[in-house]
């Protein structure tokens, strides 16, 4: 079914001026029909911009994307009819309740007025406010505030669900009500649903599909399964009592696993097959009389996958700035 | 898989064809007043400060208001005009706060992402901000009356009043939501709105025209302000004078389209694709 597909082809977007800045540099991709694709890459990447596209609210430089079977640039209205948006900024008028929202949403989507106000029941009802149907939203938590931006993306039963950033600057646990409810979005709804996101683990709980996007373009793509297969490292990590313990830990097993690190009392072990390896290294460990407090195996994370595909490290941090600035995240990359 | 929720994605089929205009417009107005009726903190003192003015006015010039030739009639009738105009100036700034909050908060992004009337988006503050002037004119012309202010033109003359006030703020709306679409920021918004401060001076504000001489006199006859506040003191101080009153609606009129086309211009730079 095409009305559930994104197809990009060859997109570009630059910014003429002084210094032409290309913020897409020919991004190839698709999003098949029910699918959570993640668009992974650290702030500055093209992530939004490429969001912005799909979504009307940009137009490409160059290049072809058609959500839901409809050309961005030719056919914006029937675009906006098949997509629902959540952009990075939750985008409601704090002084208004979130009925009064989800009413007028929907009216202007064409809804009559009885429709509109049974439709705002059930999104209030599925994203879990309706006990908080009376009061303005700038009383509303952050998650609060997120699901009611959530609501307001699916007032038209958008086919596909566009989503900026939805977790960022939420606490560990309005982050995982977020996940949820995309999941069950997804699941139950079977809507296609596009992911930015500047969170690796986000990335690999929800999305079928990742790409990673460093300045622009397309640096890796598939599952997280098979991205960490493909790139990641296994480890055995081994903690001693003492960072002298640890180093004795490390000079014994110089010559196992492809790679050795030493980190005061923690040895980490990179090889490729880990879980087979443990009883060599623990034969080894005790031929040494050496014993560790702790020994752990790590699976490849997308971190790793990340690291390797752009050599550096995504690092997201939340800075605490005044709520006039239109963004209160940052990320930095670490070499 | 859930039923329940299976079927809140199939019971409401949304309507495929888009209301008109008006039903835009009127959802959108009552979505901006809501929200400006719900800090009456940011209403207040534009109504409070034009009363301040006028019993200011009335109390210390209305004694040497004979002195002026060319006032006819009381001098409460002849300053009270300048007291709703200001407030036609401080309303407009009003409708312009709200829409810059809502580029700033986001809001009108989400909007722009419906199928609303792209006109609907411009016209909703504008005509939000006038119904908020029309209000505190209506209540400086009630504190006039307190104050023993005897129109010529009796009731229906009051509403002529009021309604020029309303007509002449729509057209400082349209540039203050000019600015606020071609800026998104709210300290310009605020800054455009002082700009036609200095309007209410080049005009025959505290004596008649007859008496402006020189550039002055050039600057008032340019002002639209100059026939709006003739026409409202003959209303109040002198009787029915079609004259005055046409030509005041025409300069509402002038000063109105001239900058709805700004801000179509405004609106037009705001939502482009680029």
């Amino acid at each position: 079914m095409k009305d559930r597909e994104i197809v990009v082809e060859n997109l570009v977007k630059s910014y003429p001026g002084k210094v032409k800045v290309t913020a897409v540099d020919g991004v190839n991709f698709r999003v098949d029909e029910g699918k959570i694709f993640g668009f992974l890459g650290p702030n500055g990447a093209g992530k939004s911009t490429t969001i912005k596209i799909l979504t009307t609210l940009a137009l490409p430089t160059s290049g072809r994307a058609l959500v839901g079977g409809f050309d961005v640039v030719n056919q914006a209205t029937e675009v906006r009819r098949v997509a629902g948006v959540a952009l990075q900024e939750i985008g409601i008028d704090p002084l208004m309740k979130s009925m009064e929202l989800l009413v007028l949403q929907g009216r202007l989507f064409g809804a009559s007025k009885s429709d509109a106000t049974a439709r705002a029941k059930e999104l209030l009802e599925l994203v879990q406010l309706s006990n908080a149907v009376n009061r303005q939203a700038s009383t509303y938590s952050g998650g609060m505030r997120r699901r009611l931006d959530l609501a307001m993306a699916l007032v038209h039963q958008p086919k596909i669900l566009f989503l900026d950033e939805p977790t960022t600057g939420l606490d560990p646990i309005s982050r995982r009500d977020v996940w949820g409810e995309v999941r069950r979005l997804n699941r139950e709804l079977g809507i296609t649903i596009f992911l930015t996101t500047q969170y690796l683990e986000e990335a690999d709980e929800l999305a079928d599909t990742v790409a990673i996007i460093v300045a622009g373009q397309i640096a890796a793509e598939g599952s997280p399964t098979k991205l960490k297969a493909a790139m990641g490292e296994e480890s055995i990590n081994l903690i001693f009592d003492t960072p002298e313990l640890a180093e004795k830990g490390r000079s014994t097993l110089e010559h196992t696993g492809d790679r050795l690190q030493l980190d005061r009392e923690t040895v980490r072990l990179y090889l490729s097959k880990a879980a087979g390896s443990i009883p060599t290294v623990v034969t080894q460990l005790q031929n040494a009389g050496l014993a560790p407090i702790s020994l752990t195996l790590t699976q490849p994370t997308l971190d790793d996958v990340f690291l390797q595909v752009t050599g550096q490290r995504l690092v997201a941090t939340e800075v605490a700035q005044p709520k006039s600035t239109r963004s209160n995240r940052r990320v930095e990359v670490n070499k | 898989m859930n039923t329940k929720t299976l079927d809140i994605a199939a019971s409401r089929p949304v309507a495929k064809k888009p209301l008109s205009l008006p039903v835009h417009i009127y959802l959108l107005v009552v979505r901006s007043l809501t929200s400006l009726l719900r800090t009456p903190e940011a209403l207040l003192p534009p109504i409070a400060i034009s009363i301040f003015f006028l019993v200011i006015y009335q109390s210390t010039l209305g004694k040497a208001a004979g002195f002026i030739p060319g006032i006819g009639g009381s001098y409460l009738g002849f300053i009270l005009p300048l007291s709703i105009v200001s407030g036609s100036l401080s309303g407009s700034g009003i409708a312009a706060q709200n829409l810059v909050r809502d580029i700033e908060r986001g809001y009108f992004d989400k909007l722009l992402l419906t199928p609303v009337h792209r006109a609907a988006l411009l016209l909703a503050p504008i005509l939000a901000g006038a119904v908020i002037l029309g209000i505190q004119a209506a209540i400086v012309v009630a504190v006039g009356l307190l104050l023993g202010l005897q129109p010529a033109t009796g009731f229906l003359g009051l509403l002529a009043v009021v309604g020029l006030g309303v007509l002449l703020g729509i057209g400082f709306a349209g540039f203050t939501v000019s600015a606020a679409l071609g800026s998104g920021s709210a300290a310009a918004t605020q800054g455009a709105s002082f700009l036609f401060f200095p309007l209410t001076f080049l005009a025959p504000t505290f004596v008649p025209l007859a008496l402006l001489s020189g550039w002055l006199e050039v600057a008032a006859k340019l002002n639209p302000i100059t026939y709006v506040l003739e026409a409202m003191r003959a209303l109040l101080n002198k009787g029915w004078d079609g004259n005055a009153i046409s030509t005041s609606i025409l300069a509402c009129l002038a000063l109105a389209v001239a900058m709805y086309a700004l801000a179509v211009f405004a609106l037009s730079v705001r939502t482009r694709r680029n």
